[in-house]
């Protein structure tokens, strides 16, 4: 045994010992090739990510050498802590697919699919390999915390992984509803943000109950997104928060100029870095759904993609750029909180779900939306210290920065899941009293998703009635 | 060249996949177009105007009356060729018919 584990060792070591990059360039050419891709467009792939884990690197060191400073001046002059840089959620996914570990909970959620649609415990089949970062996210996190125990990440991301199967399921009938899909629509999809579901449920049925009358007073999404125009786009958003810094820290004129450009440009980049990972991923996902459908071939089922489909809707763009000054009133006032909200201040991942669940009431979406900002800012800021320490294992994080200078993502999806695995990471080192409250925390949250599991199936059911009685 | 624009929720991820799919595909049957991705919220009228065909991945409502020719994308999303091949169709159709009319 020990030595095939020294073979293995000595076959791999020297290709981990290369690095993040050039070790997911050449893993990601060789699945693409095993999908049967080609050569040439294998190898592509391999270094177009490669390459957008560099860029990534690089631009978050653009922007934290410029902000962190800044910040640090703002927290001096202010006396408010926020000295965590918010990048956003395209560096975080190319981080995060820049770990094998990554590959590891892909095919343990693939095979969680199958074996649920082979059980029919699902109808979903999920196509949105890409997603799959977030599920390994909440895996790293359990890591990170419990010394190395995949086993019990791996546990942790199959809870979460059923639960999302589930949920993909018994949404479609809001998104026909939503987005005017005729049944023979195959449209889902197994998105974390939708975890949060069953908290925005507890609070929408508190304004069924004590406050319907608000929804009299709901406004047009579609007018007020055509009012703000392009201070809602990313370089927007990134020149004036670099002004704002600029002047709450009392930056110079020359300085706070600087923030604010640096700021535009390095929202601007990362997005246009981010699409270029999309392609190095894309025959891993294109090979696992041809297996997939091949599988299954002759069955009906729904088909998991990622959550955009729903960005027709122009209510989740509204909540989002109301959200997003709320969100940095939050930000100063949240005892606790260290991020100040920049690249993900518009809360594309807190919008669809609010959309769901309150089927798109706009002023419910706002103010659930405004009670949850506080869980997504603590979130953030508790999974700082580990988004920092994998962003520098992957050699995505200057070196030359003060030790306390961190980065993470404010509006991270599934904020959630991230104090679950937080604790559950805790209850691996041992110690009765953490596996208690770790085992406490997970009921929790099975039986408020299976509480919200019975509300979504008796909204189901109305659908279903109004159908039969037209 | 026929400009189309893709659309999604932050320019990256879906709309992304349909511009690879459509470049692709429509330069196998022939025709050379260029796809864009945006942010679907960024899309104003102006910025409509500099395209011949819009492929979002579900119909928006955007506030303003769409004049250029739109064409839900969403089936490429699904990655079956079966699935997405009604698409290409459509589109192979309209932009034989913006050649005609010009």
């Amino acid at each position: 045994m020990s030595t095939i584990i020294e073979f293995a060792n000595s076959l791999f070591q020297p290709l981990i010992n290369l690095g993040a990059a050039p070790l997911m360039l050449i893993v990601l050419t060789v699945l693409a090739l095993l999908m049967k891709v080609k050569f040439s467009k294998a190898l592509e792939g391999g270094i177009k990510l490669a390459i957008a884990l560099t860029a990534m690197g690089s631009i978050i060191g653009t922007l934290t050498g410029v902000f962190a400073p800044a910040l640090e001046n703002f927290v001096k002059s202010t006396g408010i802590e926020l000295s965590i840089t918010d990048v956003g959620w395209a560096p975080l996914a190319t981080i995060t697919w820049g770990s094998m570990y990554t590959l590891y909970f892909l095919l343990i959620l693939v095979v969680l699919n199958i074996i649920m649609l082979i059980l029919n415990k699902t109808d979903t089949l999920d196509v949105d390999i890409f997603n799959v970062w977030h599920c390994s996210i909440v895996g790293l996190i359990v890591m990170h915390y419990s010394n190395n125990n995949l086993f019990l990440a791996t546990i942790l991301v199959i809870i979460i992984g059923i639960m999302k199967f589930i949920n993909a399921d018994i949404m479609k009938p809001t998104f026909n509803y939503l987005l005017d899909m005729p049944d023979s629509n195959p449209t889902t999809t197994t998105h974390l943000n939708f975890m949060l579901n069953p908290v925005i449920m507890l609070f929408d049925k508190i304004f069924d109950k004590i406050f319907p009358f608000i929804d009299k007073y709901d406004f047009d999404a579609t007018e007020l997104n055509k009012k703000i125009g392009f201070w809602g786009s990313k370089f927007a958003i990134g020149f004036y928060l670099g002004i704002f810094v600029g002047i709450l820290g009392k930056q110079s004129v020359k300085d706070t100029f600087e923030l604010a450009f640096v700021g535009g440009m390095c929202l601007e980049l990362f997005s246009i870095i981010g699409t270029w990972f999309i392609s190095a991923v894309e025959p891993l996902s294109q090979g696992i759904t041809n297996f997939m459908s091949k599988k299954f071939e002759g069955r009906m089922f729904n088909i998991g993609i990622d959550w955009p489909f729903l960005a027709a809707r122009s209510e989740m763009w509204a909540a989002a750029n109301i959200l997003a000054p709320i969100m940095l009133l939050w930000a100063l006032i949240l005892p606790g909180n260290k991020i100040l909200p920049l690249g993900g201040i518009i809360a594309i991942g807190l919008t669809p779900a609010l959309l769901v669940v309150t089927r798109g009431k706009i002023l419910r979406m706002i103010i659930i939306g405004t009670l949850m900002l506080p869980v997504f800012l603590y979130s953030g800021t508790a999974i700082a210290p580990f988004v920092t320490t994998v962003a520098k294992r992957v050699g995505a994080f200057p070196k030359n920065l003060p030790a306390n200078a961190m980065i993470t993502h404010s509006t991270l999806e599934g904020p959630i899941e991230k104090f679950i695995a937080i604790i559950v990471g805790k209850a691996g080192n041992g110690g009765i009293k953490n596996i208690l409250i770790a085992l406490a925390v997970v009921l929790i949250y099975i039986i408020l998703f299976i509480w919200y599991v019975k509300q979504m199936n008796s909204r189901n059911a109305e659908y279903t009635n109004e159908k039969e009685s037209v | 060249m026929i400009k189309i624009l893709a659309a999604c929720g932050a320019g990256i991820n879906s709309s992304h996949q349909i511009k690879t799919a459509i470049e692709e595909e429509m330069e196998n049957r022939g025709y050379s177009v260029k796809v864009d991705a945006v942010v679907i919220k960024d899309i104003t009228e102006e910025l409509l105007k500099d395209y011949d065909i819009f492929t979002p991945i579900s119909k928006p409502k955007l506030g303003f009356n769409i004049s250029i020719p739109v064409i839900e994308a969403g089936p490429i999303l699904y990655r079956m060729p079966a699935m997405s091949k009604p698409v290409f169709d459509e589109l192979e159709k309209t932009i034989n018919q913006l050649k005609k009319n010009n």
